[in-house]
């Protein structure tokens, strides 16, 4: 088991497509701390960097300048899946996080060994299925009966569900959720966020959770970041946090941003 | 009529180790492998070759078997090479899997002109694993019997294989072609379990070219060109007629696929289809299998 971490970004600067006509500048100079055990959400408009903050803390492609560090560790230069022993990650799309044609006993087997490298042993065993119907009881959604059903069978907020017990199986260093209840409907959504919420108390995990919705930002998490166009616009601790509205966050946005606020999915959420 | 029955068996069991490998490129990788036009002769060759050198027709199985499972390292590592220089999309990614294997398949026909020296090996006069069983047990290696032992091989094959995709480095195989970013963010180095696994399925193909040659007597330079499309109708066949309700059931399915397939083909020759026109018999089957969901779908709309 590896335990929670803090994580320490500095710098981070990340182009796409560099000297081209369709140069991005994805996020430009992130300094960012983050202490053990915090959960931080962050919002953004769309093409704020939001999502590309998370993929370049997990390492799906490389920075262009700067590093990240997992407990004071560099691992800046750490390829995806080496760097994924240490992450946790919950995709918007249900479907991303299981493997659909497998079923759900073997689907977590592989989250078992996350850390170690997989050998001949089987990857199913009875002690892992009483292990397995233990973590899946708490979902409430009666999976521990159904371990052979393929997740492809599976609803929407089940698989989701099924990602979150994934991708914190073995304690994750940093738990990374990329609007991981936009593509649910709301009562789903809601389900797994308290979900979330639970097991990211729980297990006291550093949490770091991108999201459009501004209500669930403000209710969930200690901290709140607001990103505009690759950089941290706005910081937020627990007390100032508190006494926030929806509409005191939109009002921060205009000032800070200092531009016309695109109504998009922000505001019909 | 049993002419048909048996040479269809024993033409079905013979290439099934192929039809799996095919299976595992294609339905457990989701990699089109072209490889295998390559390595089945290639297990042929090398087999056919160090058995006419002298040695033991079971060291030269293994080592046929060998040669088919470094092919396949071959084009994963191939595979690894040129994606990293795609842009990641999935259709370059895909394009990327259809060269590797073409590359493969390309440069192993010089390599088993090599290994024999000339474009055949016979194999008249020398004893190959089936010579061997019948001295060591007595009974002709023919007919009924051939089938039966061949039956036994492939269950054991096939039970093996089984086991290996329960085992927890099988799950991130199968993983690997399920859902390859989230077994990526599970910590799992994709190109590795690739790399193993195309080497396993072409060791399987290049195990049925090492038990054609020693069956038919000889080893020839051509005898793999169709093996893919032939591969493809087994596993498709197997799929439709036998079902697929799990992995383990699905291997039986692959199995019964490639028996389906030559007994098909038996009758085929017996109706007086030429030789010469089974290639195209069976893309044309293989076309019709590939669009009957498609078909269905459209035919559902209407």
């Amino acid at each position: 088991m590896s335990r929670p971490a803090s994580l320490e970004l500095q710098a981070v600067r990340k182009v796409f497509f560099p000297g081209t006509a369709n140069e991005v500048v994805a996020l430009n100079g992130i300094d960012l701390e983050v202490p053990v055990g915090q959960f931080v959400s962050i919002i953004g408009s769309n093409g704020s960097g939001k999502s590309t903050l998370l993929n370049t803390i997990a390492g799906m492609y490389p920075v262009s300048s700067g590093c990240v560090l997992l407990d004071g560790v560099d691992v800046t230069r750490q390829r995806e899946f080496q760097r994924s022993r240490l992450i946790g990650r919950v995709f918007q799309d249900p479907t991303a996080g299981t493997a659909p044609s497998m079923t759900i006993e073997e689907n977590l087997a592989i989250s078992f060994m996350r850390e170690r490298r997989s050998g001949l042993r089987l990857g199913v065993t009875n002690r892992r299925r009483e292990f397995m119907r233990t973590h899946l009881e708490p979902l409430g959604m009666g999976l521990e009966h159904r371990l052979k059903a393929q997740v492809n069978k599976l609803s929407g907020g089940q698989r989701q569900a099924m990602s979150l017990l994934m991708a914190t199986e073995s304690e994750p260093s940093i738990l990374l959720l990329d609007e991981h209840t936009a593509a649910l409907d709301p009562k789903v959504a809601a389900t797994i966020m308290d979900l979330t919420a639970k097991m990211v108390s729980e297990r006291g995990l550093t949490t770091l959770m991108v999201t459009h919705n501004m209500e669930l930002a403000l209710r969930y998490g200690e901290r709140l970041i607001m990103m505009h166009e690759g950089r941290v616009v706005l910081d937020l601790g627990p007390t100032e946090k508190e006494a926030l509205q929806v509409s005191d966050l939109i009002d921060m946005f205009h000032k800070v941003a200092g531009e016309a606020f695109a109504v998009d999915r922000l505001l019909l959420e | 009529m049993e002419a048909i029955i048996t040479s269809g068996l024993e033409q079905g069991l013979l290439y099934c180790f192929m039809v799996l490998g095919v299976y595992i490129t294609f339905r457990v990788l989701d990699f089109p492998d072209l490889t295998v036009d390559g390595s089945l002769p290639l297990g042929a060759a090398v087999t056919a070759a160090m058995i006419s050198g002298g040695q033991s027709p079971w060291t030269a199985t293994l080592a046929g078997v060998a040669a088919g499972l470094c092919a396949g390292f071959v084009t994963g590592i191939l595979h690894l090479l040129l994606g990293l220089g795609s842009s990641g999309s999935a259709a370059a990614n895909y394009g990327a899997k259809l060269l590797a294997g073409i590359l493969t398949m390309t440069g192993l026909y010089t390599v088993n002109l090599r290994v024999m020296g000339k474009s055949n090996t016979p194999l008249l006069g020398l004893d190959g694993v089936f010579e061997q069983i019948e001295d060591l047990f007595g009974v002709a290696m023919s007919g009924w019997n051939l089938i039966i032992a061949l039956v036994a091989l492939a269950v054991i094959v096939k039970y093996v294989i089984d086991w290996f995709l329960r085992t927890e480095f099988g799950l991130c195989l199968r993983a690997t072609g399920d859902n390859e970013q989230m077994i990526r963010a599970m910590g799992t180095n994709t190109a590795f379990t690739r790399i193993v696994g195309l080497g396993i399925a072409n060791a399987l193909v290049a195990l049925t070219g090492a038990l054609v040659a020693q069956q038919q007597g000889f080893a020839d330079v051509g005898m793999g060109i169709g093996t893919i499309v032939a591969g493809l109708a087994g596993v498709i066949m197997g799929e439709v007629l036998f079902g697929e309700r799990s992995v383990s059931w699905v291997l039986f399915s692959v199995i019964g696929g490639s028996i389906v397939y030559r007994l098909l083909i038996a009758v085929s020759l017996r109706l007086g289809i030429a030789p010469t026109d089974l290639k195209l018999l069976t893309a044309v089957l293989v076309v019709i299998a590939l669009s009957i969901p498609t078909v269905r779908k459209k035919v559902v709309r209407i």
